[in-house]
């Protein structure tokens, strides 16, 4: 391992990352109360647990020399990928604002016209149905609480 | 038109996305949309039984939809500083319980940021308030307050009892008993008061306190015995029990029960719903509902309620303080 | 026994009823209905609709949220099963080899297989429920904190054993799941661990949203941009019944997960969603080929199904011998009865025999108007694999939505499930797997509060773990298990893993198991 810059397998890159989150988990420990082995305080077990990950991350990464190269892995889904979390971080912002029903018409529009290039009239068949649908079937029927817009939807 | 249209969209949808909704000049009437009542507790706990008979008598008092959406986490937190932040347009109502008083004053001892403040809040009516019940496992041998006493004194911190939580109301309770007595008990907390029962049932704690609806099935039953209770007077359901007070020991603590707005609701709202709630706790079908519940109705008007409410929350406040902060689980 | 056959007639006479009938069924309906939703199992079934309930007299109230119930159990497994999406904590094991199973083409068999195992242990352990209950009842409430933490520690340890790829990424994401398990208030002292000013994050993370994250979106994430599109086979229609060979593969794993659920279910507390984790253990541990396991086996389904069925069951039996609120759902069940008025104790059986036995002849009753529900939905379940998968995703999604906020009304618990899911999505990328990340994430702050109520009923003495016989027995058990996977890394067998060479390399997606 020594002779040559050990090469970046995906199992190196990863178990950096979780040496680096147990160490901040462990950094974010010190303002609770450690406590002591008969009572244990608020952050004795995460700092036990932050040690272990530390100790398996290090493992990992000591023994990640087989494991596939960093460039094998295949990215060609991160465009979908990326619009599909869009579509929940506006979800999470939208919901309670503009209430359930104009929320998923507009990210079934963005999802199923912008992302997935269907026409106009199915994605807006297939955006109304699902919203008002969906709504009708669990709010009105089911009675499971959704939230509405100011507009009443 | 198209352009007066284009206009006015962006400024329409900015609106509509951050809740902001243009002031009508002259005053609609209260209330022309469905009111909703937030029980910050999940379905099936005290927040939402209580909830759910007062929305039904208030729907048929204002003729208007009420409902009751619970919105829960973080012990009540949640749905409290949501009603607490919403606009105080009447719409957004709170069902809370005494924990309204605890999570503030917890808040400021860990100098955290306030989920919100009391001040945020402001009561409509008080619609129970049930005094908790010392009460110990049957197969321990005190038979009353002063047996246990007079032993919690020679082992100092050997008797235990569960709550349904570290700084819960039911933690709070045994807090004063404790205060008062000068006695040092262990304190195992659990999940909630339900498991809270089940850890005297099993006989994993020796002591609780706990609401009378929770515990009179399991006294008559013979697996717990009561001791005394936290009342000003005796509870009508447990006439042979008696009062801290009656024993020497100056503590009252109820679980109750009451209605809150937001602080800057106007007059003129909070006049029609203090005096539909009124009207809705006299309805002889509320009165029904709470029978059930085996929760007697302690009604109190705003001005009443603002008076118990503040002498509350000071009790509790001076009980937190003297807690303090539990660096380790409490075994003081 | 005249007398118990007495009173089930009697519970009978109620159950049969034309108004409870139509109850039991409309629950059922419902129950199925609503449990399809991702993330929204049977404790947020019933308690969305109790509600509902109010309005109907005590026995219908009961029995329509029974029914409820036992939709909501059925309909979490047909998403575990066909999209990859837990309903709930307990139908988490069902995603790892139900999906697998409708990936091959086989969703049919899963899916029946799963409605079959839940009747046969919904129905048993009725049985076990009427027979049993009283003295069951008095042994459950045995379990104080300390066997509660042994239990919990024997069903890690269990769970441990099983790691399907690389050991060392396995328990890094067991680690990594005991750690997001500690977000939230500490429930001994009060103090709020790593909430960043959040109040949504008192509580802690919902499992709902994480294992929604985790499983379901990551999965979305993963496929929705594959050139390829999607590669699960559409099923035939005439193979929507389980094969001769599957049939016989799955009996056992419905035996035992039955009579493994019912006692895990009895103890009071969360327990019954370790049920399923151990029947998965347990089945893997007993198959002759353990490494068909996470690649579509159908014991995997069995098991675990009939195991979480029969456990809220047997969740059940405290609460009607002795009136205690034993966990999540008897407790909404208990509020249920004390809003008709009726306290449930000690006394329930002797002073309501109509509600009692009504009760556990609607349970019969609910469980068969399940079946006889569910079978032939199969059928049309299975055709929702047929919509294109550009439509079929955005459908999926909206739902994932629609579930993660309506079981608490927040909008955190969204952001959470999109956060998870990313995560999930980077993990599976890196060949890691995400079920242990789940099935810990359950585990932590049950075991952690456990573990300090025991050092606070002792004063910081250990001696309590051992002091207590069932504790102790079960710690011992844990023990043995624990030296039984040690065992092959020090005599050097083959290890089933060694023997296929499973070394973390493949496709992570492929070999997704514990």
């Amino acid at each position: 391992m020594l002779q040559s810059f050990p090469t970046m397998t995906i199992d190196r890159v990863s178990a950096s990352i979780l040496v680096l989150f147990s160490l901040f988990v462990i950094w974010e420990s010190r303002q609770l109360p450690l406590g002591s082995f008969r009572q244990p305080g608020p952050a004795y077990v995460p700092i036990l647990l932050a040690a272990l990950l530390l100790i398996l991350g290090v493992f990992i990464i000591l023994m990640a020399g087989r494991a596939r190269s960093l460039s094998s892995l295949r990215w060609s889904e991160w465009r979908h990928a990326l619009a599909i979390l869009l579509t929940c971080v506006f979800a999470v912002f939208a919901i309670e604002r503009l209430g359930y029903r104009l929320t998923v018409l507009l990210a079934l529009v963005f999802l199923v016209k912008g992302v997935e290039k269907r026409g106009w009239v199915s994605s807006l068949t297939f955006a109304f149905g699902m919203a008002f649908g969906s709504f009708y079937l669990f709010y009105t029927v089911l009675r499971v609480p959704l939230p509405q817009g100011p507009l009443g939807f | 038109m198209g352009a007066y249209r284009r206009f006015y969209f962006l400024p329409a949808l900015l609106m509509l996305f951050f809740g902001v909704t243009v002031e009508s000049p002259g005053q609609e009437k209260y209330p022309d949309r469905p009111i909703t009542i937030v029980a910050p507790f999940p379905p099936g706990g005290v927040a939402d039984l209580t909830a759910r008979p007062v929305a039904a008598a208030l729907e048929k008092v204002m003729k208007n939809p009420v409902v009751v959406v619970n919105k829960t986490g973080a012990a009540g937190a949640v749905g409290m500083s949501f009603v607490a932040n919403s606009k105080p347009d009447g719409y957004n109502l709170l069902l809370a319980l005494s924990s309204i008083s605890i999570i503030p004053e917890a808040d400021k001892l860990f100098d955290r940021k306030p989920a919100y403040t009391m001040d945020q809040l402001i009561p409509i009516a008080l619609i129970s308030a049930d005094p908790t019940i010392f009460v110990v496992n049957a197969s321990r041998p005190w038979k009353t307050v002063k047996e246990f006493v007079a032993e919690a004194k020679r082992r100092p911190g050997a008797i235990s009892y569960s709550s349904s939580g570290v700084y819960g109301t039911l933690h709070m309770a045994m807090e004063m008993l404790t205060h008062s007595a000068g006695i040092n008990l262990k304190h195992v907390p659990y999940a909630g008061a339900g498991p809270a029962l089940t850890a005297i049932l099993g006989g994993h704690v020796d002591t609780l306190a706990s609401g009378p609806a929770v515990v009179i099935p399991h006294i008559k039953a013979g697996k717990i015995r009561p001791l005394a209770g936290w009342g000003a007077k005796r509870v009508a359901s447990l006439p042979d029990v008696p009062t801290f007070k009656e024993l020497g020991h100056d503590i009252e603590f109820y679980i109750w029960a009451g209605l809150f707005a937001p602080r800057s609701t106007s007059p003129a709202v909070m006049k029609t719903i203090r005096e539909s709630v009124k009207q809705a706790v006299n309805a002889a079908e509320f009165k029904a509902a709470m029978e059930k519940l085996q929760t007697p109705i302690a009604y109190l008007d705003a001005p009443e309620f603002q008076k118990f409410w503040d002498k509350d929350a000071k009790m509790l406040a001076d009980a937190i303080k003297r807690i303090g902060k539990l660096e380790i689980p409490e075994a003081k | 026994m005249t007398e118990t056959l007495h009173n089930l007639y009697l519970g009978f006479s109620v159950a049969l009823a034309p108004s409870v009938l139509l109850y039991a069924f409309l629950g059922c309906v419902v129950g199925t209905l609503v449990g399809v939703l991702p993330g929204i199992g049977p404790l947020a079934g019933i308690s969305l609709l109790l509600p509902a309930s109010f309005g109907l007299d005590a026995t219908s109230a009961i029995v329509l949220l029974a029914g409820i119930y036992y939709g909501a159990m059925y309909g979490g497994s047909t998403t575990s099963i066909l999209m990859r999406i837990p309903g709930e904590a307990a139908s988490v094991m069902t995603c790892i080899d139900g999906y697998q199973m409708t990936r091959k083409g086989r969703a049919g068999p899963a899916l029946a297989i799963a409605a079959i195992g839940s009747y046969i242990a919904g129905t048993v352990s009725v049985v076990g429920l009427m027979l049993l209950a009283p003295p069951l009842a008095s042994f459950a409430l045995r379990f104080g904190p300390p066997e509660y933490f042994a239990l919990l520690t024997l069903g890690l340890l269990a769970l441990a054993y099983m790691s399907g790829g690389s050991m060392l990424k396995s328990l890094a994401m067991a680690v990594l799941g005991l750690l997001l398990g500690m977000i939230g208030i500490d429930p001994m002292t009060g103090f709020f661990r790593f909430s960043y000013g959040l109040v949504e994050l008192g509580d802690g993370i919902g499992v709902v949203p994480v294992a929604v994250g985790l499983f379901g979106l990551s999965e979305i994430l993963l496929t929705a941009g594959q050139p390829t599109a999607t590669e699960v086979k559409k099923p035939r229609l005439n193979e929507l019944l389980p094969s001769r060979q599957e049939w016989r593969a799955s009996l056992w794993p419905i035996g035992r997960g039955t009579l493994l659920g019912f006692f895990i279910g009895i103890i009071p507390g969360s327990a019954h969603i370790i049920s399923s984790f151990v029947s998965y253990a347990v089945e893997k541990r007993l198959s002759k080929h353990p490494e068909r396991f996470g690649h579509g086996a159908i014991e995997g389904v069995a098991g675990p199904e009939s195991a979480n069925n029969s456990a809220t069951s047997g969740a059940f039996v405290p609460m009607l011998a002795l009136g205690v609120p034993s966990g999540p759902i008897p407790a909404v069940m208990i509020a249920a009865m004390m809003v008709h008025g009726i306290s449930p104790g000690p006394l329930l059986i002797s002073q309501q025999p109509e509600l009692f036995w009504g009760f556990i002849a609607s349970m019969y009753v609910g469980n068969l108007v399940l079946l006889i529900l569910n079978l032939p939905l199969v059928g049309i379940f299975v055709n929702v694999l047929r919509v294109p998968y550009p439509l079929l995703y955005p459908a999926i999604l909206v739902f994932c939505i629609l579930g993660v906020y309506a079981v608490n009304g927040s909008a955190v618990d969204v952001g959470i499930m999109t956060a998870t899911g990313a995560l999930g999505y980077g993990l599976r990328k890196f060949d890691f797997e995400t079920a242990p990340v789940v099935l810990r994430l359950i585990l932590a702050p049950m075991m952690e509060m456990s573990f300090r109520q025991s050092l606070a009923m002792s004063s910081g003495s250990y001696a309590i773990f051992v002091n207590r016989p069932i504790a102790l027995v079960m710690l011992m058990v844990g023990l043995a298990l624990l030296l039984l996977s040690i065992v092959p890394f020090l005599i050097k067998t083959v290890d089933w893993r060694q023997r296929l060479g499973v070394a973390g390399g493949q496709d992570a997606r492929e070999k997704e198991s514990l």
